[in-house]
């Protein structure tokens, strides 16, 4: 089997990674080209604005004689030019973000049913908070790109070549001088964001050191009290504070450079166009009203510059995002459907491993040469210490791996002929670790599906005993569980995860003995409850206590990787191999009290 | 709603102050008296009050600078204006254009560097009075008791320490910036208007934009409000995703993928509809005030033009009112936001006063015999103990008496009350008078810098610090020998693991380091308490994850190295204390046998039973 990472993904660089989500955004391609128009409109208006003034001083307001009535259509066509621009954005802002939540909404589903449809190893090899990282904050990342970063592009960028078409058009000798300035807001603005990003990336590192400081020490606060080492943490603590202060003061201090700067330049620029302006005035190259609107677009001009500086940052970001996820979208399942699937029939649950040989890093055989087989409805336990292959064994039979050799059938037919979705429905799997997800006790006996009524889950429970203890819970079958079902006790979650495979119905149970202490009541009702859950099914168990499959029809015993012996508990024990071994020092003499001693007092026994 | 409470959080001590100085003067007199002690330091407006105190004059420099920069500011339509004025009046020359040109400069360049400098230090001593709260927090944290962190999530502790602690930050730099920005811009450009250019215009353009602090007040908080709500459903989604990775083999084996995928859909839409329903809002925002601004200008433009034309105002005027208007739009909008800043900061100092106003539980008794040495007897007669958040008593009856140099091993099944009984001892949780004596002191009359400094303790957990292995064996003393904390590995049967890593005592541990295993991290709690070589040694179920071999190898170690010296193992394995002089066995919180391992087993109770199920089941399973 592979060994398989995203760092080993082919990395794809740059926009090429962006690129690939493109597809995500075509469907909205008409939106975008509203959005566009938006922008437009809203962009017309904003330049309009110093022209419109330019307008009344230089014919209706600075001539001789009054025109009141061109002062007013200068000022309704304002108005109205108004009104249209905060229409046009407010529009645009709507349609833009849900233009970008719909292509993020479609691409975290994407990743997310991806995810699902990996294979086990996939799992074992990706860190599950990098997973979570990719559905959550990458893709709130590439979303910026399709808002934030689209928008600058186009808003910013069009404004800047509006100002400049209008500048031109005003005078093209006063415009030309101002081009002066591009090249220096530019290189002002690049100067900075770097500093900035460097300034803002220290605070950020020295911030989480105090944090992390912080998180720890208010932990272990009994050590250092302990150890009376107040002072020495209180000193740690003050020289990592520090380190964030002067960090954060740094950072600061950049930043109001940047924007200190970015305003000198700005008066320095009005001052210039007063200059050359005023000059041009006096030679009647100009009238006063353009002098008027070059102050003015002299000041809009630096708005976008910055602005589109500012959207470097999101641009970078966002390409690391979407390489993240296109890592992920890119890995293929290891385990996949057969083209032609066997459709399963009346299961009956027969099964056999047939000269089975696994390993999860090839080169390191965890299983070797397995080979046996399982009448329908037979009760088979598997003892053996842990790394013998006991797990191993049912992850084969549940195809979460393949087998590296041999083969696992059911019903006489290759698992690997079958669709995993059909093969999961033939076999139940009880795990040691109960898996409970945040929702009502009903949703989780149900998996959350609408197939089952609650009358299903009712049964269900009762099937196993688990209906009189629901009831008690404070709202019954409608409690809502904590994450990871922090409000029910190991035994509640227990029956809870039977009453989950009695509903689900599996022709084929594959039960991991759970290694947890109960108390003796538990433990009686959970034994109670494994019974009826076993009831007709062929049931392979996973045993910590040799209690359990005492009476099992089959057991197969384990040692690294290979089975050294295989019969029922009597042929075992008469054989005196390792079983008969582990057997007599478990210390069960007479099977019915020995049960009970066990059950009693295991906790402590079990450490 | 935190928008909707904030006022409220800090209305009692205002209104108290301010309605009923006298009775809540004496009231918090009392309590300091009482509680606090140091009340009137642990109190973070005290703390702000004497750092503004400390700043005064700098902060004097800043905000004069701040004003100064306003009124620079100020001149520049005036200037503009004046031009203009020139200009009409045709007496406009190249000299005097270049002379309003360079006026221009230097009221550009006066203003930014008066405003810079006023800026920077508002925004430097925020950051510092930042780092002074927090060093106040952790500081008075550490005089806390563990059974005020057992009550608190460390989560919940970090949240004030980061964002209470940036809310007071922000208001005092940002908030002090803008603050006297804005009202002295705007008071300086409304001066100018009033003055120099025509009352009634002023007057009318302003009435639209009068609205946008009203506006930025109201919409303010419920922006955050819904941002707040779309940051939920954000980490809805991603519990939703940890939750179903975290069960990927249930979701795999019983074929449920595309339920879950129908779970998560469902949480992203409920993202989609709360993000675009902020959006709705922002917009509205973002749209409303320049639509303000705009309806200003052209009631400017309209009736501005109108007095110009008729000769009212000059044309000089009506360009410099048309430049001031823009300029106050900005600080409008400020002093709507600072509202907001100022009301969020104000809820997180009475948030901060509520945690640093806890007094410590646990201390030294004002009575406290100082100086005396410890041998290490120990005499336990405890009646009851109840935790101070619990209502029974977990601990009952429990007598016993140890001579310095003795070994005891405390056993008992999980939650028989072992670890609460081995707590109370360095005062982790404080027992109740005269029930623990050292030394025939009652441990509550002991200073704890004397008791715990006759106690070496290795916690359950095996708790070590994020650094490296060498410095956490050191822990107990800065001036540690790497000789010292080598024997000290060395005895506690790490020493050899240590080694095989790439960088020895230097390792580090935890997450940017390497991760020890449990086993490996009780051995290093262990080294870490034998370095201390204190009188009396304590082990709180501390090999628990330690191999068997280990164990027999530590425990014959610990009989050499604590020789005449008082040790105390808690433990599970029976192994771990078979060799004591006193095995006391708890269960249900009580003292049931105690006695050595020989007198036990002969008579066949609690502690024979136990000893014969571990004996015989020892690997009967992985």
């Amino acid at each position: 089997m592979r060994q398989k990472t995203l760092r080993d993904a082919t990395p794809t660089s740059g926009l090429a990674s962006l690129a690939h989500l493109l597809p995500f955004a075509r469907p909205y391609i008409g939106y975008f080209a509203v959005v566009f128009v938006l922008v437009v409109i809203y962009n017309a208006a904003s330049v309009l604005q110093p022209y419109l003034v330019k307008i009344a001083i230089d014919r209706d307001i600075s001539v001789a004689h009054l025109d009141l009535h061109g002062l007013i259509a200068v000022s309704l066509v304002y108005i109205g030019a108004v009104i249209a621009s905060v229409a046009a954005n407010y529009f645009q802002i709507l349609l833009l973000q849900y233009v970008g939540q719909s292509i993020v909404r479609k691409i975290r589903i994407r990743l997310f049913s991806h995810i699902e449809s990996q294979s086990m190893s996939f799992f074992d090899n990706n860190s599950l908070g990098r997973l979570v990282t990719n559905v959550s904050s990458d893709t709130e990342t590439v979303s910026q790109f399709f808002t934030q970063f689209f928008l600058s592009m186009v808003r910013d960028g069009l404004s800047l070549v509006m100002i400049i078409a209008v500048m031109f058009e005003l005078s093209p000798r006063i415009a030309a001088y101002c081009m002066v300035l591009l090249p220096i807001i530019f290189a002002i603005s690049l100067l900075f964001r770097k500093r900035l990003r460097t300034a803002y990336q220290t605070t950020r590192t020295r911030l989480s050191n105090v944090v992390s400081f912080l998180a720890e020490n208010l932990a272990g606060m009994r050590i250092t009290q302990i150890f009376h080492q107040e002072d020495r943490q209180a000193e740690r603590f003050r020289s990592l504070n520090e380190a964030h202060r002067s960090a954060n003061v740094h950072e600061y201090q950049v930043s109001v450079q940047f924007n200190r700067a970015l305003d000198l330049l700005g008066n320095v620029a009005v001052a210039g166009v007063v200059w050359v302006g005023g000059n041009a005035v006096i030679g009647h190259m100009i009238l006063f009203g353009t002098l008027y609107a070059f102050i003015t677009y002299i000041r809009q001009f630096f708005q976008p510059i910055n602005s589109i500086t500012q959207q470097w940052n999101t641009l970078q970001s966002s390409i690391v995002a979407a390489d993240r996820i296109g890592r992920v979208l890119a890995v293929q399942p290891d385990v996949a459907d057969p083209v032609q699937p066997l459709t399963p029939r009346e299961v009956t649950g027969k099964i056999e491993f047939d000269q089975v040989s696994f390993a999860y890093k090839p080169g390191e055989n965890v299983l070797n040469d397995i080979s046996f087989a399982v009448a329908p409805g037979a009760f088979v336990g598997f003892v053996g210490a842990t790394g013998a292959g006991k797990s191993s064994i049912m992850s084969l039979l549940t195809r979460f791996y393949d087998v590296s050799q041999g083969r696992v059938t059911v019903d006489d037919v290759d698992v690997r002929e079958y669709r995993q979705e059909d093969l999961h429905r033939m076999i139940g799997l009880v795990q040691q670790d109960v898996h409970l997800f945040s929702g009502t006790v009903t949703d989780n006996i149900r998996m959350f599906r609408g197939e089952f009524s609650e009358q299903d889950v009712i049964r269900a429970a009762e099937a196993v005993g688990a209906d009189e203890i629901i009831r008690r819970l404070p709202q019954g079958y409608e409690t809502k569980l904590f994450a990871k079902g922090a409000n029910l006790s190991m035994g509640e979650r227990q029956l809870v995860s039977f009453a989950r495979v009695v509903l689900l119905n599996p022709r084929v149970l594959i039960l991991d003995e759970a290694t947890a202490s109960l108390d003796s009541q538990t433990e009686a009702w959970v034994q109670r409850g494994l019974q009826a859950v076993a009831k007709n099914r062929t049931t392979l168990v996973i045993a910590h206590r040799l209690s359990t499959i005492r009476h099992a029809d089959q057991i197969i015993v384990l040692d690294r990787g290979r089975i050294i012996e295989q019969g029922d508990h009597e042929t075992l024990v008469a054989k005196g191999g390792m079983y008969a071994r582990l057997y007599e020092k478990s210390g069960i003499e007479a099977p019915a009290t020995a049960a009970v001693d066990i059950l009693t007092l295991s906790p402590v026994a079990r450490g | 709603m935190p928008g909707e409470h904030l006022p409220n959080a800090d209305a009692p001590c205002f209104s108290c102050r301010l309605v009923a100085p006298s009775t809540r003067q004496a009231r918090r007199t009392r309590l300091c008296a009482a509680e606090v002690g140091e009340c009137a330091i642990e109190d973070p407006r005290h703390l702000l009050r004497q750092f503004l105190m400390a700043k005064k004059w700098s902060y004097a420099v800043a905000n004069v600078s701040i004003i100064l920069s306003e009124i620079v500011m100020v001149q520049f339509p005036r200037i503009l204006g004046e031009f203009t004025n020139t200009l009409s009046r045709r007496q406009l020359t190249p000299g005097r254009v270049m002379d309003y040109a360079l006026e221009l400069l230097l009221v550009g360049v006066v203003y930014v560097l008066l405003f810079g400098v006023g800026q920077m230090r508002n925004g430097r001593h925020g950051r510092e009075f930042e780092y002074l709260l927090r060093k106040r927090l952790f500081d008075h944290w550490e005089t806390l008791s563990a059974g005020y962190f057992r009550k608190r999530s460390v989560g919940d502790l970090l949240n004030h320490a980061l964002n209470d602690v940036r809310a007071v930050r922000e208001a005092l730099s940002g908030g002090m910036n803008i603050l006297t920005n804005s009202i002295f811009l705007l008071a300086a450009t409304l001066f100018m208007t009033l003055t120099t250019i025509n009352v009634k215009l002023t007057l009318m353009s302003l009435i639209p934009i009068l609205f946008v602090p009203l506006l930025v007040i109201w919409w303010g908080p419920r922006i955050r409000d819904a941002s707040r709500k779309v940051q939920e459903s954000l980490s809805d989604m991603a519990d939703l995703t940890e939750e179903s990775l975290s069960a990927i083999s249930l979701v795999k084996a019983t074929a449920n993928e595309r339920v879950e995928t129908d779970r998560f859909t469902k949480r992203v839409d409920q993202i989609v509809r709360r993000q675009l329903g902020m959006i709705q809002r922002s917009a509205m925002f973002q749209s409303f005030i320049p639509l303000l601004g705009s309806l200003s200008f052209a009631i400017a433009l309209l009736y501005g033009g109108y007095l110009t034309v008729e000769r009212q105002i000059s044309l000089g005027a009506f360009v410099a009112f048309t430049l001031y208007l823009a300029m106050i739009i900005t600080p409008l909008q400020q002093i709507g936001f600072v509202i907001n800043n100022f009301q969020r900061a104000s809820a997180s100092m009475a948030r901060l006063r509520i945690l640093l106003s806890v007094a410590p539980d646990i201390k030294d008794s004002d009575h406290a015999v100082q100086h005396i040495e410890i041998a290490g007897d120990i005499d336990v007669r405890l009646t009851s103990f109840t935790y101070p958040d619990g209502d029974a008593p977990v601990l009952r009856n429990i007598a016993f008496s140890v001579a310095r140099g003795q070994t005891v091993g405390i056993v008992g099944r999980t939650g028989s009350g072992k670890t609460t009984l081995a707590n109370l001892l360095p005062r982790i949780f404080d027992p109740p008078d005269s029930s623990v004596f050292v030394d025939g002191y009652d441990i509550r009359e002991l200073p704890l810098s004397v008791l715990r400094a006759a106690i070496a303790y290795v916690p359950q957990d095996g708790f070590l610090f994020s650094t490296s292995i060498g410095e956490n064996i050191g822990f107990s003393s800065v001036d540690a020998t790497p000789e010292a904390i080598e024997q000290a590995a060395r005895n506690a049967a790490i020493y050899e693991d240590i080694m095989r890593f790439r960088d020895g005592m230097a390792t580090q541990i935890g997450e940017r380091g390497v991760t020890l295993s449990g086993g490996q991290k009780q051995r290093t709690a262990i080294a870490r308490a034998l370095l201390k070589n204190a009188p009396i040694l304590l082990l709180d179920d501390s090999l628990s994850a330690v191999d068997m071999n280990t164990e027999k190898r530590l425990i014959t170690r610990l009989q050499q190295i604590r020789h005449g010296k008082t040790t105390l193992i808690v433990a599970h394995r029976l192994s771990a204390v078979r060799h004591a002089d006193l095995i006391l066995v708890l269960d249900g919180g009580e003292l049931v046998e105690s006695g050595t391992h020989t007198d036990l087993i002969r008579r066949k109770g609690v502690y024979s039973a136990l000893y014969r199920l571990q004996h015989d089941g020892e690997g009967v399973t992985g």
